[in-house]
């Protein structure tokens, strides 16, 4: 089912232009479903939050280069993970430069959900989001059925079943 | 307009409309009946509208009858109501809907569907049903088919939610522009909305009619309710095979099913299946023991938890605010009855020139067209116990016809579904995004018409034979 306005959000954070165009790119699929905000950096990022707060969005999935100027794409994610409004959210992490400390941070601290190294398949990308909205979907018990044709349908519908979902008939 | 806006607007209009039969001179009707007819309205307001959740509204109904209905009320007393507070329905009249025995019928059918569940019992007879369906038509068959059988005993969105999760995989290799795709998509919701009417346990409707038809000393047995609901659900399933396969011809010539698993073979699993069957046999038996099937029900309630399959969770998982819903129901049904609303509404109009073929037509057809836009129980719930009134007072002629036409309001309304607002598992088929609304809108319609005739000719002709 197609919706005109988005109620989650994924957000999409690389200093890299040509990259971070790349990554939205190959989200495609997802975007009428999800609002994806594409962000350069760490500051953008939590300018971007502050909106989504205000117009009740929360945020499903951050996927987030590791190396950026200023503050590092792993501590965004503990930084996420600290935040009530944001600790549900999946977070991925998508970079080629992370050393095992941050990694190890980012797991622990960050509650990472997923790793991707670069360079990435897109359909690889693609399957990695899809699974990770599922389970956020799953976990926060949201209403999956607008969200149906663009991830892993039947996952989902078990979970309604097993839950009883929906049962006014 | 704004969501926000509309609920407060709606949750406002019920509650004005609760007063209003209190302020207007409506001669002949006691306090009791007017403070009943004001319920009656709030809730049809919130029903229809849900500025809240239907179960809530359910429940607060319950409430409103404590507080201005029941013996256990000071407000009784204070209003001056014809009756003292010792001639008030007692308190437990109404908190004991929650216990309804049909409520305790159908806990039982929850259970044994949570046991189901978790031991994949309906998964591996969707495979041993559906794995020598190779053919589009047989497919199609096999699916209309299981749907049906299993949503007879489980809830229809749960039927719908697994069945669902069995098809897109088949959706997925199927071609694009395959009209067997929109068909396929199309006869889960069917089969699962059809099912529900085999058995008494097969969908909410059907408790609150025969909720409504104890609390006036009818009882409806399994069989007999199974005889009545089997024969139209085979036949519209057999109608709505043509119509699918008439409206959506298959392009694909072979199907793969790919379904793996085999039976719990565990002690448990096999204790499962014993309790199961015992209590459908039991259940399908009444007329020769005797034992109502609400009784029988107490085997899985009692049973499937002391046998250690099912435990904490499941008993957690059950949807007791299905219960809720079909209790407020019930509960505004005796308040209709027993505070005289019932009686001075059907002075009002001259019922007799209908007759009781002109009383059931109008009913059968209000049902299918209200549960179209509305949750099939809030239907039941609105229509059910002015229908029971009507035969109370007299307009129709005797227990049989009451029963005829309760019943066949509660099976009128599995057959809306021609939008996806009008069940759960309508909802589910179009947000696989292999069905459109208009193609939906489409078949719904059909089944409508058909619905329609079908029933009524049943209802008028053989029900009065079989529920005498």
């Amino acid at each position: 089912m197609k919706s005109n306005h988005p109620h989650l959000a994924i957000i999409c954070l690389e200093d890299e232009p040509a990259v971070l165009s790349a990554v939205v790119r190959d989200l495609a699929p997802f975007e009428d479903a999800f609002q994806i905000v594409p962000v350069e950096s760490v500051t953008d990022a939590r300018k971007v939050l502050t909106t989504l707060a205000e117009k009740h969005i929360p945020l499903a999935l951050a996927l987030c280069d590791h190396l950026l100027p200023g503050v590092s794409g792993t501590e965004f994610l503990v930084e996420l993970n600290q935040s009530e409004a944001t600790r549900a959210a999946r977070k991925v992490l998508i970079t080629a430069q992370a050393g095992l400390n941050d990694t190890v941070k980012a797991i622990n601290e960050g509650n990472l959900n997923h790793y991707i190294a670069k360079p990435w398949l897109p359909e690889d990308l693609r399957a990695v989001v899809r699974d990770q909205l599922t389970s956020y979907l799953l976990v926060t018990k949201t209403n999956p059925l607008p969200y149906l044709s663009v991830l892993d349908a039947p996952r989902l519908l078990e979970a309604m079943q097993r839950n009883n979902l929906t049962t006014d008939e | 307009m704004d969501q926000n806006m509309k609920r407060l607007l709606t949750a406002a209009l019920g509650l004005v409309l609760l007063i209003v039969p209190l302020l207007l001179p409506l001669d002949g009707l006691s306090p009791a009946g007017r403070i009943t007819f004001g319920l009656f309205l709030f809730a049809a307001v919130y029903w229809m509208f849900s500025p809240i959740p239907i179960y809530a509204t359910s429940v607060l109904v319950i409430l409103f009858q404590l507080a201005l209905l029941s013996n256990a009320s000071p407000l009784v007393e204070f209003f001056a109501f014809p009756y003292a507070t010792a001639d008030a329905p007692s308190a437990d009249k109404f908190t004991g809907t929650l216990a309804h025995p049909i409520l305790i019928l159908f806990l039982g059918g929850f259970m044994l569907a949570a046991g189901a569940q978790k031991y994949h019992l309906e998964k591996n007879l969707v495979r041993v049903f559906l794995s020598p369906c190779k053919s589009p038509k047989l497919l199609l068959i096999g699916v209309l088919g299981v749907c049906a059988l299993l949503s007879a005993f489980m809830s229809n969105t749960a039927t719908t939610a697994m069945m669902f999760a069995v098809l897109i995989p088949v959706l997925g290799a199927l071609e694009l522009d395959d009209p067997l795709r929109i068909s396929l998509a199309l006869s889960v919701p069917i089969g699962a909305n059809i099912g529900g009417i085999i058995t008494p346990i097969g969908t909410p409707p059907n408790a609150v009619a025969l909720g409504a038809l104890a609390e006036q000393g009818i009882r409806v047995s399994f069989a007999s309710w199974m005889a009545i609901g089997t024969p139209l659900a085979i036949v519209s399933l057999v109608f709505v095979t043509f119509i699918l396969l008439k409206m959506f011809p298959p392009k694909a010539k072979r199907i793969e099913l790919n379904m793996t698993g085999k039976f719990d073979r565990s002690t448990r699993g096999i204790m499962l299946y014993i309790v199961g069957g015992s209590t459908i046999v039991l259940w399908a038996t009444e007329s020769i023991h005797q034992i109502p099937s609400s009784v029988i029900a107490f085997l899985p309630i009692a049973l499937l938890p002391a046998l250690g399959i099912v435990g904490t969770n499941e008993i957690r998982g059950i949807s007791w605010e299905v219960l809720w819903l079909v209790a407020g129901g019930i509960s505004l049904g005796y308040s209709l009855k027993d505070s005289g609303l019932a009686t001075w509404m059907i002075g009002l109009v001259n019922w007799t020139s209908l007759g009781d073929t002109g009383v059931i037509v109008g009913f059968l057809f209000l049902s299918i067209l209200m549960a179209n836009f509305l949750s099939h129980t809030v239907t039941t719930s609105l229509l059910v116990p002015i229908a029971i009134s009507l035969g109370t007072s007299g307009v129709l002629a005797g227990p049989g016809s009451l029963a005829v036409v309760a019943i066949g309001i509660a099976i009128a309304s599995s057959y809306g579904m021609s939008l996806p607002i009008s069940t759960p598992p309508n909802a589910i088929a179009i947000s696989s995004g292999a069905v459109e609304t208009s193609q939906m809108a489409k078949v719904g319609a059909v089944m409508a018409v058909f619905g329609f005739i079908i029933i009524t000719a049943l209802a008028i002709f053989v029900w009065p034979l079989l529920l005498k």
